[in-house]
Parts: C-alpha cells; sequence; structure tokens
C-alpha cells in the first residue's frame, strides 16, 4: 500500500450558483429563445440538488482523505455551506440511519439546511441583487490557501498536501463589473495551482467562467442535456487534475476571450491595453484615459531626470540622445 | 570659406603603386594618375569614416582613410619630399570631416559612390558646413527640403526596405499591376508619416565616453591612436590638450607624448571603467604628466558647483519635508557618495551627460519656466499636449445580440415584462428543498439522457485527441502560395472597406478621393476580392496533386473566405439602397 501514501488527497471546493430567479427560469419549460435547441430538457432546483448531493457523496466516498468545501452564491452575498471544520451544532440531531452512510447523511444535512436558511433570509427583499459569485471564488481560494499552508504542520510531513480544484455550478449570465475582481481571483488561482472547473448549467455561455477555466487549466462545459446532470458531473469533474492527465476529460474549445473595459466594465470587442498597467479600456474613452494616465507617469518621468540634472542624486548613467 | 570646387590641399602621392596627385575638395577626396586630365578615385568625403597614419619617422607616409561600409578602404602613399608636413595637412583637414560624418552619418544611408576611371557623374552632394556648430545643429534638414513635404518615393522605399512583410504584399500587388501604388498606401500614410518625422529627426552626438582599449598585439599591448580619438580626447579632457600644447614638440615628440600618457597616472584617472583598480599598481612614475593629475573629485561637494536655480516642480528637496508627514522613510538607498570611490565616476558621467546636453542645445537650458509673478503655480503645470481638443465620438460599433455582452443587470432589466417576480419565485425554490431526502433516494438518471450525455462527451474528448494527433504536412510549396492568397486577400479587403467606410477625420490624410473614386474602387476590389474562390480552389487542387489532404487547406482558408463572402454580401446589399 505504499503507493497509495503518496497519492495525494484531494480538495474539492464547490460553489453553487443560487439565484432564485434563474432557477426559477430553468424550471420552466420552453423558456426563452436564448437557450440552445439542445437543451430544452427541464431542471428543477430539487432535481439539481439531488444530483449535486450525489456528486459531492461520490467525491467523498472516492477516498477517505478527500476533503470537500460548499459554498453558496446568494444573490448580494455568498456564505460557506459546509466544510469539515464547521462547528457541528447544527447537525447534532442527526441520527445513524441504517440507509445512509453517517458522513454523506451530515453533508446532505448541513448543505440543504443551510441553503434553506439562507434563502430565507432574502424573504424580505423585493429584487434579486446579483449573485456574489466572486465572492464565494475569493472565500474558497482563501479556504484552499490555508488548507494548503496548514496541512504539513498537522499532518505527517510524508504525505503530500492535498490537490486543490474548485469547481463552480454556474446558471446566472456573466455581470461585467466582475470582470477584473473575477480576473485576480483567477490570477490567485493560478498561483495557488487550484484548477477551477465550470458546469454551465443554465443560460447563456458565460465569458469570464470560460476564461477562468482555460486560464487554470480546468474544464468548462455547457450543460447539453440537462437532465443528466450527474452523468456529466461524475465524466467531467469527478477526476482530480493528476489523474486527468491519464484521464482526458471533455472541456470546450471554444473561448471567448474579450475583456471588459476598466472604465465602464463593459465587455468590449476592441479595447485599447496601456503598456504599463495592462489596463484596458474601451476606444471611446481611451483618449481621456491615457491622458490621465500620462500625467502620472509624466510627474513621474519629471522626478526621475532630476536625478539626472541634479547632481545631488546621480544616476550612474549617461543621456544617449537622439 | 572656399567654394566646393577649389581644392583645401594636394600632394603628391601614390595609390596601389601608381604616382599620382591627391586632392582634397570639400565634397571629394580626388586622385589622378600620373597624366591624367580626370580623376582616376573620386571618394565623396562624405564617405569617410576613420583615418589611420603610418606611424611618425617611418620610411613611408602612408595614409589610410576607410569609408562607411568599406573598412579596408584606400590607402595613400605620399611621395613629395615634404611627405610628413602635407600628410599633417591632409590629417587635419579629414580629421574634421570625419567628425561632421560621425555626427549625421546614420542618418545617411547613402550607397558608397565611388567610380573609377573618371566617369565622374556622381551628383555632387551639397554638404553641411564644416564649422561645429552648426554641425550638430543642421542635421538633415537640407535634405528634406523648405517645403517640409517628405520626398514620397524615397520615403516609401525606405518603408519598405524596412518592412519585409510589407514590401512583398507591394511586390505581389502593385509590381504585378493589382492595384496601384496611390491605392497601396491608401490607408497607410501614418507609415510614411512616422519614416519621415524619423528621417527629420535630429542626430545628437554619440554619447559614449572616451576610452580607448588597448589591444593584445604580439604580447605587447597597443592602443591604437587615430587623428579622431586625439581630437575625442582633447575635448573630452582639456587638461590632456594642455599637456599636449606644454610640452610638444619640446620636450616630447607627438609619439612619445602618448605613449607616456597611456602609461601615466593621468590616463588613469581618466579611465572610466573599473579596470582602474586592476591597472593601478603597475603605473609608472612620470615628472610631467603627474603634475596634471586632479585630485580625485570625490569631496562631498562636487568640485565644479552648478550655479543654475532649480527649478520648484523637479526639485526634491522641495518635497522632502511632506515625506516624513505622509510616513514616508527617508531615502536611504540613493545616498549619492556613501561609496566614495564611486564619486568621481559618476561626477565624470554627469559631467559627460552635461556636456552631450549642452552640445545638442547649445549652452545651458533655457529657463523658461521660471515661475513669474503674474503666472500661477498651476498654470505651469497645465500642459497643451495633454489636452484633448477634437474628441470625436468615434464610429458606433454595431453589434449582433448586444443586450449579451452588456451587464447582467442592464440585461435583465431590458426584458423585465417578462422576468418573474422576486417574491413569487422565492418561495417556489424554497419549496424545491424540500423533500430533497426522499427525492436523493430515489434518484434515477433517465437512461436515454445519460447515454446522449455520455455519447457527446466522448466525442467531445475524441474530437480534441484527434487534433492533438494531427500532423502539420502540408508541403512548403503549397503553404507559401496559402500565405500569398491571404495576404492578399486581406489586403483586397483592407481596400475594399476603406473605400466604403469614412476616412478618419485627420486634415492630413494624403490622397483624399471623391466618391465616384471610391465607389469605383469598391467595385474593382470586389472584382479581385469575387475571384478569392477560385484562387482557393486552385490551391486545394494544387495541393491535393502534391500530396495534401486537401480538406486540412479548406479549414485554413475558411476564415479568410469567410471574411470575403461578408464583404462580398455586403456589396450586394448595399446597391440597392444607394
Amino acid at each position: 500500500m505504499e503507493k497509495q501514501e503518496i497519492e495525494p488527497s484531494s480538495h474539492l471546493s464547490v460553489i453553487i450558483d443560487l439565484s432564485p430567479t434563474q432557477w426559477h427560469l430553468a424550471s420552466l419549460q420552453n423558456n426563452n429563445e436564448l437557450q440552445p435547441q439542445s437543451s430544452q430538457q427541464v431542471l428543477t432546483f430539487r432535481s439539481f440538488i439531488t444530483q449535486t448531493l450525489a456528486f459531492l457523496n461520490s467525491h467523498l466516498a472516492l477516498k477517505h482523505e478527500n476533503t470537500l468545501a460548499v459554498y453558496g452564491a446568494l444573490p448580494g452575498k455568498s456564505v460557506l455551506l459546509y466544510s469539515p471544520t464547521v462547528p457541528k451544532s447544527e447537525t447534532e440531531d442527526i441520527s445513524a440511519d441504517a440507509n445512509s452512510y453517517l458522513p454523506f447523511k451530515v453533508l446532505d444535512n448541513a448543505v440543504t439546511t443551510r441553503i434553506g436558511e439562507e434563502l430565507d433570509a432574502l424573504r424580505d427583499e423585493d429584487e434579486e441583487a446579483p449573485c456574489d459569485l466572486v465572492g464565494a471564488l475569493t472565500k474558497s481560494l482563501c479556504y484552499i490557501n490555508k488548507l494548503l499552508t496548514s496541512t504539513p504542520a498537522t499532518l505527517d510531513a510524508t504525505t503530500p498536501p492535498p490537490e486543490p480544484r474548485i469547481v463552480i455550478m454556474s446558471v446566472s449570465p456573466d455581470q461585467s463589473a466582475s470582470y477584473i475582481p473575477l480576473m485576480n481571483s483567477i490570477f490567485s488561482a493560478q498561483k495557488l495551482k487550484v484548477t477551477i472547473d465550470v458546469c454551465k448549467v443554465f443560460g447563456p455561455d458565460a465569458v469570464f467562467l470560460q476564461q477562468a477555466a482555460y486560464l487554470t487549466g480546468g474544464a468548462y462545459i455547457y450543460l447539453e442535456r440537462r437532465d443528466a446532470l450527474l452523468q456529466h458531473l461524475m465524466m467531467t469533474f469527478l477526476p482530480p487534475p493528476s489523474i486527468r492527465r491519464l484521464l482526458v476529460v471533455p472541456t470546450q474549445d471554444k473561448v471567448d476571450f474579450r475583456a471588459a473595459c476598466f472604465c465602464h466594465k463593459t465587455i468590449v470587442d476592441i479595447g485599447f491595453v496601456c503598456s504599463v498597467c495592462l489596463s484596458s479600456t474601451s476606444p471611446s474613452k481611451s483618449v481621456q484615459f491615457v491622458s490621465q494616465k500620462l500625467m502620472a507617469y509624466l510627474l513621474q518621468f519629471v522626478q526621475f531626470s532630476v536625478n539626472l540634472s541634479q547632481s545631488v542624486q546621480p544616476v550612474g548613467t549617461s543621456i544617449f540622445l537622439w | 570659406m572656399p567654394s566646393t570646387t577649389s581644392n583645401l590641399c594636394q600632394a603628391k602621392a601614390s595609390y596601389k603603386k601608381i604616382p599620382g596627385l591627391l586632392e582634397l575638395t570639400k565634397s571629394h577626396l580626388n586622385w589622378t594618375a600620373t597624366g591624367k586630365q580626370k580623376a582616376d578615385l573620386r571618394i565623396p568625403t562624405s564617405q569617410a569614416a576613420s583615418l589611420f597614419c603610418s606611424k611618425e619617422g617611418s620610411p613611408q607616409v602612408k595614409l589610410k582613410l576607410a569609408l562607411v561600409g568599406n573598412d579596408a578602404g584606400h590607402t595613400f602613399m605620399f611621395t613629395s619630399p615634404q611627405a610628413s608636413a602635407e600628410r599633417e595637412v591632409f590629417k587635419t583637414e579629414l580629421t574634421m570631416m570625419i567628425s561632421e560624418n560621425r555626427s549625421n552619418s546614420s542618418a545617411q544611408q547613402q550607397k558608397v559612390q565611388q567610380q573609377h576611371d573618371g566617369a565622374a557623374n556622381g551628383t555632387p552632394r551639397s554638404f553641411p558646413a564644416v564649422s561645429r556648430a552648426t554641425s550638430v545643429s543642421s542635421g538633415r534638414a537640407s535634405s528634406l527640403g523648405p517645403s517640409g513635404a517628405p520626398d514620397d518615393l524615397q520615403l516609401r522605399r525606405k518603408v519598405l526596405v524596412k518592412n519585409a512583410d510589407l514590401a512583398k504584399l507591394h511586390r505581389e500587388l502593385v509590381l504585378s499591376g493589382q492595384i496601384t501604388e496611390a491605392e497601396f498606401w491608401e490607408g497607410r500614410e501614418s507609415l510614411l508619416v512616422a519614416e519621415a518625422s524619423q528621417e527629420n529627426q535630429k542626430r545628437g552626438r554619440p554619447g559614449k565616453l572616451v576610452d580607448p582599449r588597448p589591444q593584445e598585439v604580439n604580447g605587447d599591448t597597443k592602443i591604437v591612436i587615430t587623428p579622431q580619438l586625439v581630437h575625442d580626447i582633447f575635448e573630452e579632457y582639456p587638461v590632456v590638450a594642455k599637456a599636449y600644447s606644454e610640452n610638444v614638440p619640446k620636450p616630447m615628440k607627438e609619439g612619445e607624448f602618448w605613449t607616456r600618457y597611456f602609461k601615466s597616472r593621468l590616463f588613469d584617472s581618466h579611465r572610466a571603467s573599473i579596470r582602474q583598480s586592476a591597472a593601478q599598481h603597475t603605473i609608472n612614475v612620470d615628472p610631467i604628466f603627474d603634475k596634471y593629475v586632479e585630485k580625485d573629485d570625490d569631496e562631498l561637494e562636487p568640485r565644479r558647483q552648478r550655479d543654475e536655480e532649480v527649478d520648484i516642480f523637479v526639485d526634491l528637496v522641495t518635497s522632502q519635508e511632506d515625506h516624513v508627514e505622509t510616513g514616508n522613510k527617508r531615502d536611504l538607498t540613493m545616498q549619492a557618495g556613501r561609496q566614495r570611490g564611486a564619486l568621481p565616476l559618476i561626477r565624470k558621467f554627469n559631467e559627460h551627460s552635461e556636456r552631450l546636453l549642452n552640445a545638442a542645445e547649445g549652452g545651458f537650458p533655457s529657463k523658461k519656466r521660471r515661475i513669474d509673478d503674474g503666472q500661477s503655480l498651476y498654470d505651469i503645470i497645465d500642459l497643451d499636449d495633454l489636452r484633448d481638443g477634437d474628441s470625436s465620438n468615434g464610429i458606433v460599433l454595431e453589434m449582433k445580440d448586444r443586450d449579451r455582452y452588456y451587464d447582467g443587470r442592464t440585461g435583465d432589466q431590458s426584458s423585465s415584462e417578462d422576468k418573474p417576480v422576486f417574491r413569487t419565485v422565492l418561495p417556489e425554490v424554497r419549496g424545491q428543498l424540500n423533500g430533497w431526502s426522499k427525492a436523493l433516494g430515489s434518484l434515477k438518471i433517465d437512461r436515454k439522457a445519460g447515454d446522449a450525455a455520455l455519447q457527446s462527451m466522448t466525442q467531445n474528448v475524441q474530437a480534441r485527441l484527434e487534433v492533438k494527433l494531427q500532423k502539420n504536412d502540408i508541403p512548403e510549396s503549397v503553404f507559401s502560395q496559402m500565405r500569398t492568397c491571404q495576404t492578399a486577400a486581406n489586403e483586397f479587403l483592407r481596400q475594399y472597406w476603406s473605400s466604403i467606410f469614412p476616412p478618419p477625420s485627420d486634415p492630413q490624410t494624403l490622397g483624399t478621393s471623391t466618391p465616384a473614386q471610391k465607389a469605383a474602387k469598391a467595385a474593382k476590389m470586389i472584382g479581385y476580392l469575387a475571384s478569392t474562390q477560385d484562387k482557393v480552389d486552385a490551391i486545394i487542387k494544387a495541393a491535393s496533386s502534391a500530396g495534401a489532404e486537401p480538406a486540412k487547406i479548406e479549414v485554413a482558408m475558411k476564415p479568410v473566405l469567410n471574411a470575403v463572402e461578408k464583404a462580398l454580401q455586403f456589396h450586394r446589399n448595399r446597391r440597392p439602397i444607394r
């Protein structure tokens, strides 16, 4: 059993998009023209939850050391729905059940109860705010970071750190306003070597999430048969990244690489990129934008040139004229 | 100043062992074999790059002139009894011209013009005045003409020479007569303008420090002294010039002067590089040169004080107090003179830079930005260049499914009539949560759906695998044809669209054509574009006969054909409207 000791365990963070409106739309028959013709099947929220729970359970069942954290992206906020370290107070009343494996039941109960609580808390709202997907993503990255940095201290030194990844179950359309924070999350994920997988359950393709999956080496799938959600989840998202080198998982080839303008937060087809700070901007505003930036750099330059002209703080180079 | 035709100097000299007469005019160095009327060798002085002389006192008095792009150059041997003196005259004149050339040589990339056998029909170039002060500032301004209109043909050629891809396209399209020269350059004016402005730019003096490097020849260290180097040393280190004038020819001869200089402590202190420390212990004591050694400029205050008033906006000292207030630490990293040994070097660099700047600007920088009483501080930092004078509205981007690309929120609002009410939706979704346990217990995936999903995902994986296994086996000849076809089609497309859409509202764009001309051009381009399909078909045919897979080429050329098709379709639809 020497080999198993070396194999890393796998940590999975699942982010569930819990936009009530979008779930309502998903459960409607033949809802709107935005949908590609292939996915006419109905997917109720209940069906989604049960299939997702089955997927989560199978992740835990795959390996004893596997860990799991579940986040919910709710309108205007993001919450941790389940993690092994969360206080067990709410799940105390779970009694052993002959028909179910206790860890599964703890997980299932915790997730559904928390979702129920959070949805109840929304009762006073009139309008649905956009879902805080980035918040959930950031929280899960923090969780993974903590997991990776604290593991060697608590566990045996020979145990490799867990292999982390994130799966996003998305139903909401892109929010241009969250482009920059999302991009920053992607960069942190790259740095942490976290793959981000995306399952677009409902709605149009999410440009930013496509980029997230592409940039972190994860898989992006658009759910073609919504009634076979579990099949997709099992086939695409169950194997951890190290296994995917041997077991190829489906993903999407086409990636939309457009960026959002930094000042207007709209997605642009043609943008201008500042060569210094790499911020992109839309053509219409480029002049003002550039001139503002130019002023800032000019001041820096002026300060630099003082260094040359005053011999108070000389710089060891001579000036070349052209 | 003598006119261009008159000789600056002349001397008997042999060239390639044939005796003759060497003459120097302002524009040319001519050599005529004895008994001939016309010059056998005419070297434009603008080509002179460097000068070498045989040693003082050696039996043969030689002078070698290396040319731009021709290091071998020409060697003349002075044959008259006063050979040395004559050579000295040539040396002085040529040295002047060479330093002249250096300051504008890189701007003039002109072919070496030299005609043997007297066929001297090369057009004499107007040559910048010899005086040093003007040579720095005159630069290339003369070749551009007073009107400021760039010589288009010349410029175009230069742009093409610099840009190989463009040159290829030009060859394929213009030289084959498919589009005219003017059409080709329409929309590319910016390239010409950029080239022109680059041409126009004054070139300052090269900023290299004078640093003669010894060369190892047969175990001896040698420093080759050219008249140019002497000139540079004198300019850089006036103290050497002083020593030279005081000690040559008495008590030292020129050769001895330089030998001793390069061995002296004086030279060592003039060296710019780190080698200084290594050579320190090998320095000889030299009573003459040691007199001229200055003390190292490593005191806290530089020896040469600057008396300029520092502009308040660039004076770092003025904001120093604020740093403490904002919590910034004192800057300890950039303190000058912490390492004392570095100070002379740093000051030398600064002085050198200042000298260069002054040479370029002609004296001390003007103080026009000094604060006057009437001028407010803000007026000074308000730069005209940063004001956006005429902001254009740009071209509206026509996008399909515009809503899809904008913010999710605004997208929702636009379809608010069929948007479900949140208050009714929430309980419904919440209700779905109840009974999850039972649903989980009886979870069952429809077999048909599962199979379909499995199949589509397997296809996805397989498709990517196939792409990975594919090799690039298009023959090079076919590939280059594809490239040619693609670039040509792109150019036609560019021409077509530029004739359709309004030109940028840039007043300086050349050749704005009338609507009728534009329509004619668009029609012509459409004609070319329409034949793209045939060209692609021909390539595919050629490829299949060359053994490549036609389908691959079809796929590769698809984007081009799509773009062409779009233009063709646009053209068809446009007609009736007009």
